[in-house]
């Protein structure tokens, strides 16, 4: 037995607009991971990034009128919540044992051994070290693994200033994770 | 020249480790829909039911913008209104909501809302959409039975009262438009 | 939505009246800047006080700040609404509606705003019955009013179509009658006149030799 299709992102946006506003939780449920690792490696935390989502899910239901094409829902959010991922300030990060636990290995280099959990974190650190932009072109194309030219579709820059940020976010890792140069 | 920058290798374990999947507190979806609710219009139901045409004749469109306001009795829920504290000025217990269907012809614009003391004056809670390539913008409210004052917001700063409708003093120099619906009849003011 | 919870808690530790105010403050919570808020709470204490809606104050104070009203015309176009529902509180206990519904004193308010006196408002409260609603009446004579038909033969039509009997359907259509006859060109005076004239020979005896079916001859 055929399962019943899901309505395509352009049909439940038109729903909502022509008034139907319970539809919008479809779209709730379908985005709110969607971009969840990106806005919490973007952010440094998963409650940063919860923050985040919901701030940028409400904005897109308030904007609903302006995304020009509903079947392309998934982009027009995306931008909404990076944008949102880009002003918010970088909060303070809490001191605690796994800071000293990234910082030892930043000063042992590559020897120390760390749970994943640990390695993770140290990384997430150092990213919000870097600027906004060479944080972003590092987690989309190490974390969520687009290539180049998805990542210039998405965020609108040419590929060639894309690997130049990406030069130097390397530069500035391997600095702040201690790996000898 | 090398195409393609390659991760440092001493990076690769973090970030496997950073590609774990990251899932958000179910919650979420609850508080995105509670603010939703807030800004839209009073409750909406899923099954409608168009029950009797609109009562007033059509219109002729004038130059630049005309407007038609159309009432239909299309649902009868039991109650209305979400409990708590909310923007839109809904009555919690009471009589029909009416839905209204909302119509201007503003060819030119790039977006329209309608804001109305049913919306708090909030035009965020009821943008029309586009319903032809002629330039036809319609939403269609739930409105509690009573009288309602309102006005349409062009391209997000200008204020324009509906043309075919009674038009009173704002106080500050403009003119609202006035809706009235009265469930009894199915019929509009 | 914190400043909403912060105010919504601040009400309610300040007053005796905790729903009522809380309500009031809450609906301009984030909406509006804290001295136009309380100044408005302020009035809406004084209308409760008086038996008077609040939510009316409220609205009007939301309109001001979402059209970008400068604060200092805000509040005088507040008090302005508050006077309203004030006389036409005081119309309708002259004319022995007591007590007079929300509903009732809204519609008298929005009478006058729309250019109608307190002694309209009167009369037609005066001619209200069961199956006619004051509250009703006075919407009706609103927008007539607001559509550019004189006073007084608003009154005329509202008085008319209730002491006719007929079902206050035939009331609630008047305003919608007036702008088809508008839609075709007769400016609001003429546009009332005609449909008083139908009333009047609706009501009279029909003369003998007229056609049969329920058409008016007379009826635009």
């Amino acid at each position: 037995m055929e399962p019943t299709p899901e309505p395509s992102d352009g049909t439940v946006v038109r729903a909502v607009l022509t008034g139907d506003v319970e539809q919008y939780a479809v779209l709730v449920r379908r985005y709110k991971d969607r971009y969840a690792r990106y806005a919490s490696r973007m952010l440094g935390s998963v409650d940063a990034a919860e923050d985040a989502v919901q701030d940028a899910l409400i904005r897109a239901y308030e904007r609903l009128p302006q995304c020009r094409d509903p079947e392309k829902f998934a982009g027009w959010f995306f931008l909404i919540l990076r944008n949102r991922c880009f002003a918010e300030r970088r909060r303070d990060r809490r001191s605690n044992g796994l800071d000293q636990v990234g910082e030892m290995a930043a000063s042992e280099g590559s020897h120390a051994s760390l749970e994943r959990k640990e390695q993770a974190r140290s990384l997430e650190q150092a990213l919000l070290q870097l600027t906004p932009e060479q944080r972003e072109v590092f987690v989309l194309k190490h974390v969520e693994e687009l290539s180049y030219d998805e990542i210039a579709a998405r965020v609108g820059t040419g590929v060639a200033a894309l690997k130049m940020r990406m030069h130097r976010a390397y530069d500035r890792l391997r600095e702040l994770l201690g790996e000898p140069q | 020249m090398s195409q393609e920058l390659d991760l440092p290798p001493a990076l690769r374990p973090e970030v496997e480790a950073a590609r774990r999947h990251v899932s958000l507190s179910p919650e979420i979806e609850a508080r995105v829909m509670a603010a939703v609710r807030r800004r839209a219009a009073p409750p909406q139901q899923r099954a409608w039911r168009w029950l009797t045409a609109p009562s007033l004749p059509p219109w002729s469109l004038l130059a630049a913008a005309a407007a038609a306001l159309l009432a239909f009795v299309i649902f009868r829920p039991a109650s209305v209104g979400s409990p708590g504290v909310a923007s839109p000025r809904a009555t919690a217990v009471g009589p029909e909501s009416v839905y209204v269907r909302f119509i201007l012809v503003a060819p030119n614009a790039r977006e329209v809302a309608l804001a109305g003391t049913f919306n708090g004056w909030d035009p965020a809670t009821a943008p029309l959409s586009r319903a032809d390539t002629a330039g036809t913008w319609t939403v269609t409210v739930a409105l509690p039975v009573g009288q309602h004052q309102y006005a349409f917001i062009v391209d997000g700063r200008r204020w324009v009262p509906d043309p075919a409708a009674p038009a009173v003093d704002d106080g500050f120099g403009r003119k609202n438009s006035v809706v009235s619906v009265s469930a009894a009849q199915g019929r509009i003011l | 939505m914190n400043r909403r919870v912060a105010w919504v808690m601040l009400a309610m530790a300040l007053g005796p009246e905790l729903a009522a105010q809380g309500d009031v403050t809450a609906r301009l919570a984030g909406r509006v800047p804290p001295p136009i808020a309380a100044a408005v709470s302020a009035l809406a204490d004084s209308a409760r006080a008086r038996g008077l809606p609040v939510a009316p104050l409220v609205d009007k104070a939301l309109e001001g700040v979402v059209k970008g009203v400068p604060a200092d015309r805000i509040l005088p176009a507040v008090r302005t609404v508050l006077d309203q529902l004030d006389a036409a509180s005081a119309a309708l206990r002259g004319a022995g509606v007591t007590p007079a519904g929300d509903d009732a004193i809204e519609a008298g308010g929005f009478a006058l705003a729309a250019g109608l006196t307190p002694g309209d408002i009167g009369a037609i409260a005066r001619s209200a019955d069961r199956s006619h609603p004051t509250a009703v009446a006075l919407q009706v004579a609103g927008a007539l009013a607001a559509m550019g038909v004189p006073r007084a033969q608003t009154v005329g039509l509202v008085r008319g179509a209730i002491q006719s009997g007929r079902p206050v359907g035939d009331l609630v259509s008047l305003p919608g009658q007036v702008q088809a006859a508008m839609a075709r060109g007769a400016p609001p005076a003429a546009a009332a006149a005609g449909l008083e004239r139908a009333a009047t020979a609706h009501q009279a005896p029909r003369p003998h030799g007229q056609g049969k079916g329920e058409g008016n001859p007379h009826k635009p």
